[in-house]
């Protein structure tokens, strides 16, 4: 039990965005107490261990507030207890009957032993490399991945394609 | 202890008899006669100098003694050249004006009364517009408070001239003879031309005369406007010429060939030729409005509100309006018009999609997701949401309830004819604060200054009836604009900075939504209260560009708590991060924009732009919060040294990598250079917060 709250859930905010999560109109928590330690992490605040708990509570009051309007909820970080996210993720799913999706930024290589990959509709994964850049660059290590019956399917190139539109016609056949 | 007198600009200066004795001297030699010492002394006896007197007051004592001592002619001398000074420093005052203006940064810092001109650069015509702005205002402020006095007495009269001059209310367009902005119907256009405005074209036979007579047509209207003039019948009135000449099926073969000269044009060349002399020459400066492009906006319908408004509607012709074409040719221009904004900055027209909802969402899906296409394209327009086609928005903000869905058939379509006769605009952040100081409660005092300015408005609606029965308002009498269905505009600006300065946290909270609910139904309860056969009231949250700088900088100088260099043109705090879109979409929902009868838009600033799935759950949100009017504002890059526009917000030219630089955005409705602002609100407009669409 004590080992639990030592590495339970903690978010220090949220926040409505776009373009995490391509085509959604996305919820992300950020999600403190970040292990990872990457070097030249974009926000290291989120490595520090601080913030409110969060529980099926807080996703329950946040869906009451923004349940209707948003089409899924992005974890931002939460490498520490990864159960607890595979948890919250089942909840959203159950609670809103498959209305709001879900997603998650981790920054660990790979999914952890025995998570069910079910509960979640996209995942990115790997850590930040200073060398090879985020999702939008083009030698970048990490990797967007959107879940079809339980199978990875690899969507990086999305970011990529993102870059360098000509004027007038954006992101026309890129993000259906 | 030396005594000082204060001179005219306001410095102050050892006092001089001699100054005094050789004024009176001049003065009598000027009517042949001379002042001996005595004299002067005699003279100089009536006058009570005490240290910081000023000299207007020194020269009135003096014309009295001189009356006084009887010396008449002498003081009428002495009067006439008083006066003449007088227009003297009038007149360098003007040239002072004129001088700082020519040195002015652009044309909008260099106006003194009406800084948010929609002006691209100052010349000599522009000067000619500013110079008679200031006549204007005395000129326009004499006939209202003769018209006020006439009706209500002095009092009301040296009262709304007071709150005035005290900045709590501030009367807009009053640089302007003209009434302010209308949604027209051009039907008595299509029916006799402008003979009836007083021009000389006849009514439009072909497509060619609709597109140059259109343009001509708005010219004359808008020169008799001093705000916008939309036109919200255009396309459908186009699509009926296109169709009278190659048939109501033209839209399933736009590819084919139908200009027989050289160029051998196909009909979507054609008809995009059309759309850009147009749209080009409407943008054009006006000589007519100094230099000023009028303001020009339009709408496209859903199917809904097609039908709704337009069911009854017959061309001259007998034939009704055909929906499949025209449902083509608004597709066409909105897509044309977003791909010519990359090629020049084309302000106008500003645009409105009106959407019928249904559900939570557009009840019309194609056009639902139309709509969200247009914004992932990069377009910006505004778009009016309402679960029943009873109002419409037509004009860059004003949205009006539609009381007749019928059609004449002397004046068309009943429910495109609107606008507003005049705004009159309270100051709520000083008309709480000064409450505050005076340890009142704001409601009484609120309550006073709304009654005043509706007294106001209908006085000003008697002088616009005044001018009506002279014959001076034709677009009236021509059937363009109905003076009964034409609003008298209650603007407020103020209300975000009034609810701080009482302590209101400005989020989605029960005090914050009951201090809204409030103010704005006090407004609207005055504005039934007011309302008359020929006189309707509606209350809008002005754009405060302009207004919104004045009020916080005269605020601020009266000691008042000002939290910003320009006033909230929303329900939240513009700069206020932690609000995220969604929040911002609930603040301006329904439970705050209730009372807000004339509307209001909110300008959602993202510093990207999102995708058609993205944009179309905006718009769910949009309806579920019951937010009715909105636009999406990612700035525009236009790069100085090498003309590119890009539809993303840059920093560096993706052309020639140049990091000079400038921005479009949205200003009251329509696209414009950052650098085109006023000082002020170029300040404004670099802090204005785009909510980041990512947290990558």
């Amino acid at each position: 039990m004590k080992l639990r709250n030592v590495i339970m859930l903690q978010y220090l905010n949220y926040n409505i965005v776009f373009q995490e999560v391509p085509g959604e109109v996305t919820l992300a928590i950020n999600l403190s107490n970040c292990p990872n330690r990457c070097k030249g992490c974009h926000s290291p605040f989120l490595q520090e261990n601080k913030g409110d708990v969060l529980d099926e509570a807080v996703i329950k009051a946040l869906l009451a507030k923004y349940g209707e309007a948003i089409t899924c909820i992005c974890f931002m970080g939460g490498d520490a207890d990864p159960q607890m996210v595979g948890q919250l993720c089942s909840y959203i799913k159950s609670y809103t009957n498959g209305q709001v999706k879900t997603a998650w930024y981790s920054g660990k290589q790979k999914l952890p032993d025995g998570f069910d990959v079910m509960q979640l509709n996209y995942l990115k994964l790997g850590p930040y490399v200073e060398s090879l850049g985020g999702l939008d660059s083009p030698d970048t290590n990490q990797r967007f991945y959107v879940i079809v019956r339980g199978e990875l399917m690899d969507q990086s190139i999305f970011f990529q394609k993102k870059k360098g539109f000509p004027s007038g016609i954006l992101l026309q056949d890129s993000c259906n | 202890m030396e005594t000082f007198i204060v001179k005219r600009d306001g410095k102050k200066e050892a006092f001089s008899i001699e100054k005094i004795k050789s004024a009176i001297r001049k003065a009598f030699l000027s009517v042949g006669s001379f002042a001996t010492d005595e004299v002067i002394t005699n003279i100089l006896c009536r006058v009570n100098i005490t240290s910081g007197v000023t000299v207007e007051d020194i020269q009135n004592q003096v014309e009295i003694a001189l009356m006084s001592e009887r010396y008449y002619a002498v003081a009428k001398a002495y009067m006439i050249y008083r006066q003449k000074h007088l227009e003297d420093r009038e007149v360098r005052d003007k040239l002072e004006f004129l001088m700082e203006y020519c040195n002015a940064q652009n044309a909008a810092s260099g106006s003194k009364y009406d800084a948010n001109a929609n002006v691209e650069n100052k010349n000599l015509a522009t000067l000619i517009g500013e110079l008679p702005k200031s006549n204007f205002i005395r000129l326009n402020r004499r006939m209202l408070t003769d018209r006020i006095k006439d009706i209500y007495g002095k009092e009301v009269s040296d009262r709304y001239i007071d709150l005035l001059n005290n900045h709590f209310i501030y009367k807009n367009d009053e640089t302007s003879l003209a009434n302010y902005c209308a949604s027209i119907t051009m039907y008595p256009w299509l029916i006799s031309g402008t003979a009836s405005i007083g021009g000389n074209s006849k009514a439009p036979t072909n497509l060619k005369s609709f597109c140059g007579g259109f343009i001509n047509m708005v010219f004359m209207v808008s020169s008799m406007l001093s705000g916008a003039c939309a036109t919200p019948e255009f396309l459908m009135y186009m699509n009926y010429f296109i169709g009278l000449e190659f048939g109501d099926d033209y839209y399933l073969d736009t590819d084919r060939i139908v200009d027989l000269s050289k160029k051998q044009r196909t009909l979507d060349k054609v008809i995009t030729d059309y759309f850009e002399q147009i749209v080009y020459s409407i943008n054009q400066p006006t000589g007519a409005r100094n230099f000023q492009a009028v303001f020009w906006n339009i709408s496209y319908y859903d199917s809904y509100y097609f039908n709704s408004l337009f069911e009854n509607f017959l061309f001259p012709n007998g034939s009704k309006p055909h929906w499949e074409s025209l449902n083509w040719l608004q597709k066409r221009f909105m897509k044309w018009f977003n791909r010519e904004r990359t090629k020049t900055i084309l302000t106008f027209p500003v645009e409105t999609m009106a959407l019928l909802s249904e559900n939570g969402d557009a009840k019309d899906k194609e056009y639902g997701d139309f709509t969200a296409e247009m914004y992932a394209e990069g377009h910006s327009f505004f778009t009016y949401m309402s679960d029943n086609a009873d109002s419409l928005s037509s004009c860059c903000r004003l949205r009006n309830e539609i009381t007749d869905n019928g059609f004449s058939y002397t004046l068309g379509a009943g429910g495109v004819s609107t606008g507003s006769k005049s705004v009159l605009t309270i100051n709520l952040n000083r008309c709480i604060q000064d409450s505050a100081r005076k340890g009142k409660h704001y409601l009484f005092f609120l309550e006073e200054v709304v009654d005043l300015v509706h007294k106001v408005q209908a006085a000003y609606n008697e002088n616009l009836k005044y001018m009506q029965e002279k014959g001076m308002l034709p677009l009236f009498d021509a059937g363009y604009i109905n003076m009964s269905r034409q609003y008298l505009t209650i603007g407020v600006n103020g209300l975000v900075e009034a609810a701080e300065s009482l302590g209101i946290e400005i989020t989605d909270n029960p005090r914050y939504e009951e201090f809204v609910q409030q103010v704005l139904g006090l407004i609207e309860y005055y504005n039934k209260k007011y309302r008359t056969k020929d006189m309707m009231f509606n209350c809008e949250m002005i754009p405060a560009e302009n207004v919104g700088v004045k009020h916080a900088k005269w605020d601020k100088r009266d000691g008042f708590r000002v939290n910003r260099d320009c006033y909230n043109s929303y329900f939240y705090i513009v700069e206020d991060e932690s609000l995220n879109i969604i929040d911002k979409f609930r603040l301006h929902g329904r439970k705050y924009i209730e009372h807000l009868t004339g509307g209001s838009a909110l300008h959602m600033n993202l510093d990207e732009h999102l995708s058609k799935e993205q944009y179309k759950q905006l718009l769910r949100v949009a309806v579920q919060e019951g937010c009715n009017y909105f636009t999406f504002n990612i700035p525009n890059t236009v790069c100085n040294a090498c003309g590119h526009i890009d539809k993303h917000n840059l920093r560096e030219c993706p052309i020639c990598k140049s990091h000079d630089l400038d921005y479009l955005t949205r200003i009251i409705g329509y696209m414009k250079r950052v650098s085109n602002f006023s000082e002020s609100r170029q300040i404004e407009a670099a802090q204005r917060h785009y909510a980041t669409v990512s947290e990558l």
